[in-house]
């Protein structure tokens, strides 16, 4: 294991902001340990669970469990946590991430100091751990009170943050504020147990001011990642993998915003120069679903060695333009965070209501493939991550249903050619998102030529 | 005749060869992949060329498949099994538009359209089940030639349902089975019908159109074939010889690029 970790190289990156994203992400993992150590409250955290801003208020430093997971998988160092876990009596289909978490915690817990060779220094005990009743992930309820049979002294804080389920037949308008008001019901809650553990009030003008600069953030990503829409494009979702950080792990701080800032301007200059992800950009491809293998990313460059660039990408894409969300005419920054958090996931509800036999996430895929010029869907489904991964082959059978087929050419029996259709070409990976023991190289690559092939002979017979 | 072409597909059992002329098969050849690919796809080279009495003069193109494809150095262009597949089962049946390779490391589910072009594929996951491999498991487990299994599937009346579509787990059951007294074909039926499943699981995941065919080294096996017509409740469509149809593929690729 330590000679495959020590092999395995790092990815390139496509641009200078996403390579710097690893040391980034070091310094905020040693910065718990320091804050701990100065005595600065940490809090386990998971990310699009709306509190970002209001932690960042009241000073509490967040610890991102499903980003440390991450890193484990990234560096191929999850698996001793996994077995860890599973000798703990948790199956190891359980959500992997929350394997990791919890097999880190409680070797850390039995010894009493960091495990050996901790990845970048290894997870803080926190001071408090905020978990998330959101539907969207089940782990999300229970993950914590897992990890709090290892740290029973350790208070557990739940929120229920629901997102309203898409139906084509009913209208939001008429349970919005019924929605809205209990999401502001659950912040102040969590805003009264933060006060009770740092004995400290929130200072609502500064929490104003950290929702203002998450909202700023919000339109300077949007307005960042749609300059990948360019062709060729300037960067890729393997990049996107990085430059989520900033996006899902420091909202409501200036150093994300000025992150955006510069790597806005990279891109707009690389777009200036055309200069792409590749020299030869051959095929333009949705990252349409699902997390990515931590430990593959450089699945990524393999399919950029075959011409083939993702210039857009749903997953980690948690954000939309502030100006399309609606947002009333208030100035309490709770209430601000209530009504984003339901704009961002009824967005598409309206616009699949328009196209009979749609859902907000098949529209999501369309609306991309029309923008970005996309030729191929490219989604991943990771066997340990079910509720964001259930669901994706519906997504493309149904895509294939609704959407305008490609007009091709090909030979028929008599030697003359014909016109015919073709569905957007579409290739399911399939592996975990830190479980290494799922992935095969081979295999993976196997499939990624297939898929190329098969955008190439779409390519050739296109009619144009 | 412009010339001949040949497909090999390497595979990770057996490695075959086609020797295709004017949209015919001149001649064909199975060999044990063994462990040195380079070696074994010069044998099978060599072979074809013997048994169809030409020269390497006469061969005007060759496209290698398989997970060992690299490793047929002479070839003059490579292609994915999934490809190659995909056109050797069109060929053989046009009205095929559900193919499911059972291979011996992957079974694959193909969606082809009525000009021969792939739209959708899927492959069996990393573990052995839902592949051949399995067959090849409780043919040792029972003692038996894997080529026996068929047959004496065919012959049971009271098949025993496993709970597994895992090749390892589905060795432990049978062992147990074989323990209960279990006749061999019921057992045999057995795991013919959960391998069934499997592969029907995998093929509703890419939408089943009829027609429907079983193409690679597992669509060899009687009971299997059966399992899937009684699963899919549907004809299925198996060529005479399964395990040539990624070589086949190979071929007409080969011979494709060399007429274009």
């Amino acid at each position: 294991m330590a000679e495959e970790k020590k092999k395995h190289k790092k990815r390139r990156t496509a641009t200078e902001a996403a390579a710097s994203i690893g040391p980034m992400v070091k310094e905020f993992i040693s910065g718990t340990l320091r804050a701990k150590e100065e005595g600065r409250k940490v809090a386990f955290t998971f990310i699009v669970c709306l509190y970002d801003e209001i932690l960042r208020a009241m000073d509490i430093l967040p610890v991102w469990t499903e980003n440390f997971a991450g890193i484990c998988g990234a560096k191929r160092d999850a698996e001793r946590f996994l077995e860890r876990s599973e000798s703990l009596g948790l199956s190891r289909s359980l959500c992997t991430y929350a394997l990791c978490g919890i097999g880190f915690d409680q070797w850390r817990e039995e010894l009493g100091e960091m495990p050996p060779d901790a990845p970048w220094g290894g997870q803080v005990r926190p001071d408090m751990m905020l978990s998330s009743g959101q539907i969207l992930c089940d782990p999300r309820n229970k993950w914590y009170q897992a990890s709090q049979l290892y740290m029973p002294d350790v208070p557990v804080y739940n929120i229920d943050l629901p997102y309203p389920l898409y139906e084509d037949d009913v209208e939001f308008t008429d349970v919005r504020d019924y929605y809205v008001k209990h999401i502001i019901e659950e912040l102040r809650g969590l805003v009264a147990f933060l006060e009770k553990q740092t004995g400290t009030k929130m200072d609502y003008d500064r929490l104003s001011e950290t929702v203002d600069l998450g909202e700023r953030t919000w339109n300077l990503i949007w307005e960042t990642y749609d300059l990948r829409r360019a062709v060729p494009t300037p960067m890729g979702t393997g990049d996107a993998m990085n430059t989520m950080v900033p996006m899902c792990f420091m909202m409501g701080t200036q150093e994300a915003y000025d992150f955006f800032l510069g790597l806005n301007k990279e891109l707009k200059e690389k777009v200036a120069r055309k200069e792409g992800v590749v020299e030869d950009e051959k095929y333009r491809l949705l990252w349409g679903g699902g997390l990515p293998s931590w430990f593959a990313l450089s699945d990524f460059n393999y399919f950029n060695s075959k011409g083939a660039v993702f210039p857009a990408e749903t997953t980690y894409r948690m954000i939309e333009s502030m100006y399309q969300i609606y947002m009333p005419d208030t100035n309490d920054p709770i209430e601000r965070l209530a009504w984003r958090w339901f704009g961002y996931w009824v967005f598409w509800h309206n616009k699949a209501r328009k196209r009979p036999g749609s859902h907000p996430d098949v529209e999501w895929l369309i609306q991309y493939i029309e923008d970005y010029k996309i030729d191929g869907i490219v989604m991943h489904e990771a066997f340990s991550c079910r509720t964001w991964h259930l669901g994706l082959i519906w997504q493309l059978n149904q895509l294939a249903k609704i959407y305008k087929p490609i007009p091709v050419l090909v030979l028929g029996k008599d030697g003359k050619k014909e016109k015919t259709n073709r569905e957007l070409p579409s290739l399911v990976l399939e592996s975990d998102i830190i479980d290494i023991t799922t992935y095969s190289e081979v295999d993976t690559r196997n499939r990624i030529d297939a898929f190329i092939e098969t955008l190439e002979s779409v390519a050739k017979s296109k009619v144009h | 005749m412009a010339g001949c072409v040949i497909g090999i597909d390497i595979g990770s059992a057996s490695s075959k060869g086609v020797v295709f002329c004017d949209q015919k098969i001149l001649g064909s050849y199975v060999i044990p992949s063994g462990g040195n690919y380079k070696l074994t796809a010069d044998k099978v080279r060599e072979e074809l060329l013997s048994r169809t009495g030409l020269s390497l003069r006469d061969i005007v193109y060759t496209v290698a498949t398989g997970y060992s494809a690299k490793a047929v150095t002479f070839a003059d262009d490579l292609r994915t099994d999934i490809s190659c597949h995909s056109k050797g089962a069109f060929y053989c049946f046009p009205s095929a538009r559900t193919v499911v390779d059972v291979g011996d490391l992957h079974s694959k589910v193909f969606r082809i359209d009525d000009k021969g072009g792939q739209l959708k594929f899927l492959l069996s996951g990393k573990c052995a089940g839902g592949s051949a491999r399995v067959l090849k498991v409780i043919a040792r487990v029972l003692q038996l030639k894997v080529e026996e299994l068929g047959a004496l599937s065919l012959k049971s009346r009271k098949r025993v349902d496993f709970n597994t579509g895992c090749a390892v787990f589905a060795e432990s059951e049978a062992v147990g089975r074989i323990a209960e007294g279990v006749a061999k074909e019921d057992l045999l039926a057995g795991i013919h019908r959960a391998l069934a499943a499997q592969l029907y699981s995998l093929a509703e995941r890419v939408g089943i159109k009829e027609d429907f065919a079983l193409v690679g080294g597992g669509a060899r096996d009687a009971g299997l074939i059966k399992a899937m017509e009684e699963i899919t409740n549907l004809d299925i469509f198996v060529p005479a010889e399964p395990h040539l149809t990624a070589a086949l593929g190979a071929a007409i690729i080969a011979e494709e690029i060399s007429n274009a």
